[in-house]
């Protein structure tokens, strides 16, 4: 159904004042929730606490980006997340994204099991495998940065293939026998053709694995062993422990903002896009 | 086909390893550490003793672990009642022709996207704090004394509403998905016959939404059992009984905690197992009972 722009029919928007009300009132009280902690991160922690936030009598305190910036590491745990959401959002691609392919392409032994093994492990809890891992990591030494980007690689590849399977699924097979003639390669033909006429799905894929390593918290709390690995979700945490003690109130908003802002951003370009991938992967009745 | 084959098995492979290596050999090891007596993560395999269904016992006999399954169960029930009705409602009110309905869904979507830890602090140090929170700022308002919400009586709730707040988006976009999937012409031949729009929802759009219900059932039993990172920043340093949940318990006797005298990974392992059979529980039972609808439309 084509929906025209009309003129405002009043009476008919009066019906609709307990909806607008409903999802209004929550829509305001996320507003007034941002725009405060917002203006807290420009505030004294003295001007917070005598509750004159929105006021900034004593102007625009900008320092406290600075201080939470580099005093207090901030620039560290941002620079970690950003390491961490970009190389496996990268490495996912190229392990999800072949085996995607082929479980759409080709029936062979056991891909009927792998397909099942995928949807079953996107529901598989952390904690039923957080300990084993964590034994692995000790027993092999793997420390550091890298761990958790594999960590975070082998986290997503179930959802990116079971997600991209679908999309291979729409592209007609006259292309590979047209890249055969041509004499290319299967394999170049997948590189070279067949992953590219998918891109808008990969970068949906990729926009929800951004966010979600970028938002993770469990397995970083615990393979964490050094401030030098420490993504943003632990180490605001460890900022707001911290915080009862410097009484820097304005700091802690200031890195609150730090955090939130590069999905917030992402998702004002996106919204459409991650709104209408919510529920195209996987979700059905 | 026999060309294609060492493509295949090139393809595949990396999958297949990450299959094993972080889901089937994890979990197993998870399952068979539940019934050994294993005190650290990191002991040899020949220091394990088997003892049965000790660990199992002894989790069901702590004091700490019941009362986190008490949190738990009032999370699942109480929270997953709330969220699922009141997403499911913004979910009616976006679908029923009102204006800026692209707007209402990515704004109510948004807590979904940002950073739980940094949405978990604004809540701890904004709105529930004492002496500058804004429900203080309301009540002082309305000439009412000011409520210490994150006193140890109202911290749970405070907890879960918080939780709730931030969970609607996203199954409210699920249900958004399965009421417009709903052919329009039934509201079409029901308003005709004069069916009110309360009727409607009762007699055409729950009916036909029994599968997605069960779906989100499921994700909701998923995050509820899972339930951590809000528990960790309504209480950050020390655990506490009111906010404490099964996985922050499964934390605190792994991994070690405040006062948890000896760690016990066995019994940890039982904790990781008896959450995944409470998820396999309530899928089956919400499949059984809920049964698809088999209507064609």
């Amino acid at each position: 159904m084509k929906r025209t722009r009309s003129k405002i029919n009043w009476g008919r928007e009066l019906r609709f004042i307990p909806g607008y009300l409903v999802v209004g009132g929550y829509v305001v009280f996320t507003a007034v929730m941002l725009f405060w902690i917002l203006g807290a991160s420009l505030s004294t922690a003295r001007e917070i606490f005598q509750g004159k936030v929105l006021e900034f009598s004593s102007g625009f305190h900008f320092e406290n980006y600075v201080t939470a910036w580099q005093a207090q590491n901030v620039s560290v745990f941002f620079g970690n997340s950003l390491l961490y959401s970009i190389t496996s959002c990268a490495g996912v691609l190229l392990i999800a994204a072949p085996a995607a392919y082929v479980l759409n392409r080709w029936r062979f032994i056991g891909s009927r099991v792998i397909r099942y093994g995928l949807v079953i492990a996107m529901s598989v809890p952390a904690i039923m495998i957080i300990m084993p891992l964590y034994t692995m990591a000790v027993k092999w030494g793997l420390k550091g940065r890298i761990l958790l980007i594999v960590l975070y690689i082998f986290l997503r590849v179930p959802y990116t293939a079971i997600y991209l399977t679908d999309f291979f699924a729409t592209l007609s097979r006259s292309y590979e026998e047209a890249a055969a003639i041509d004499g290319c390669s299967p394999s170049k033909t997948f590189w070279v053709i067949m992953l590219p006429l998918i891109q808008p799905a990969v970068i949906t894929v990729t926009i929800f694995n951004f966010l979600s390593v970028w938002n993770e918290f469990f397995m970083a709390l615990i393979f964490t062993s050094s401030e030098s690995m420490t993504p943003v979700g632990v180490g605001l945490l460890q900022l707001v422990n911290s915080m009862k003690y410097s009484g820097n109130y304005g700091a802690l908003f200031a890195a609150v903002i730090i955090v939130f802002l590069p999905t917030f951003i992402l998702y004002l370009f996106m919204s459409r896009r991650i709104i209408s991938g919510v529920t195209a992967g996987g979700i059905k009745g | 086909m026999r060309k294609n084959k060492a493509l295949i098995v090139c393809f595949i492979a990396p999958t297949v390893l990450c299959l094993l290596a972080m889901y089937v050999y994890p979990v197993c090891r998870t399952v068979l550490m539940s019934f050994f007596h294993v005190e650290s993560l990191t002991a040899d395999v020949s220091a394990w003793s088997f003892n049965g269904v000790e660990n199992y016992a002894k989790i069901f006999h702590n004091a700490g672990f019941l009362i986190s399954m008490r949190n738990f169960l009032l999370i699942w029930l109480v929270g997953g009642a709330i969220t699922l009705a009141i997403s499911l409602l913004m979910a009616v009110i976006l679908t029923s022709g009102i204006r800026l309905q692209g707007f209402f869904r990515a704004a109510i979507y948004l807590p979904n996207i940002v950073s739980a830890v940094a949405l978990a602090t604004m809540w701890v140090q904004y709105i529930f704090n004492y002496d500058y929170g804004l429900l203080n700022n309301l009540l002082t308002m309305l000439g009412l004394e000011k409520f210490r919400w994150l006193g140890t009586d109202a911290k749970f709730w405070a907890m879960l509403a918080a939780y709730i707040f931030g969970s609607v988006g996203y199954y409210m976009l699920i249900y958004i998905s399965g009421i417009e999937g709903i052919p329009t012409d039934l509201y079409e031949a029901a308003t005709i016959d004069g069916a009110k729009k309360v009727k409607q929802f009762f007699s055409i759009t729950l009916p036909l939404l029994k599968g997605i219900i069960k779906t989100t059932i499921t994700f909701w039993s998923i995050n509820a059992t899972t339930f951590y990172l809000w528990s960790k920043l309504f209480s950050p340093v020390q655990t506490e009984s009111s906010t404490i949940v099964p996985v922050v318990y499964l934390y605190d006797t792994v991994f070690g905690g405040k006062g948890v005298v000896t760690r016990d990974a066995g019994a940890g392992a039982a904790v990781g197992v008896v959450l995944t059979l409470i998820i396999i529980a309530v899928y089956l039972i919400t499949s059984v009972t809920l049964k698809s609808n088999d209507l064609e439309y």
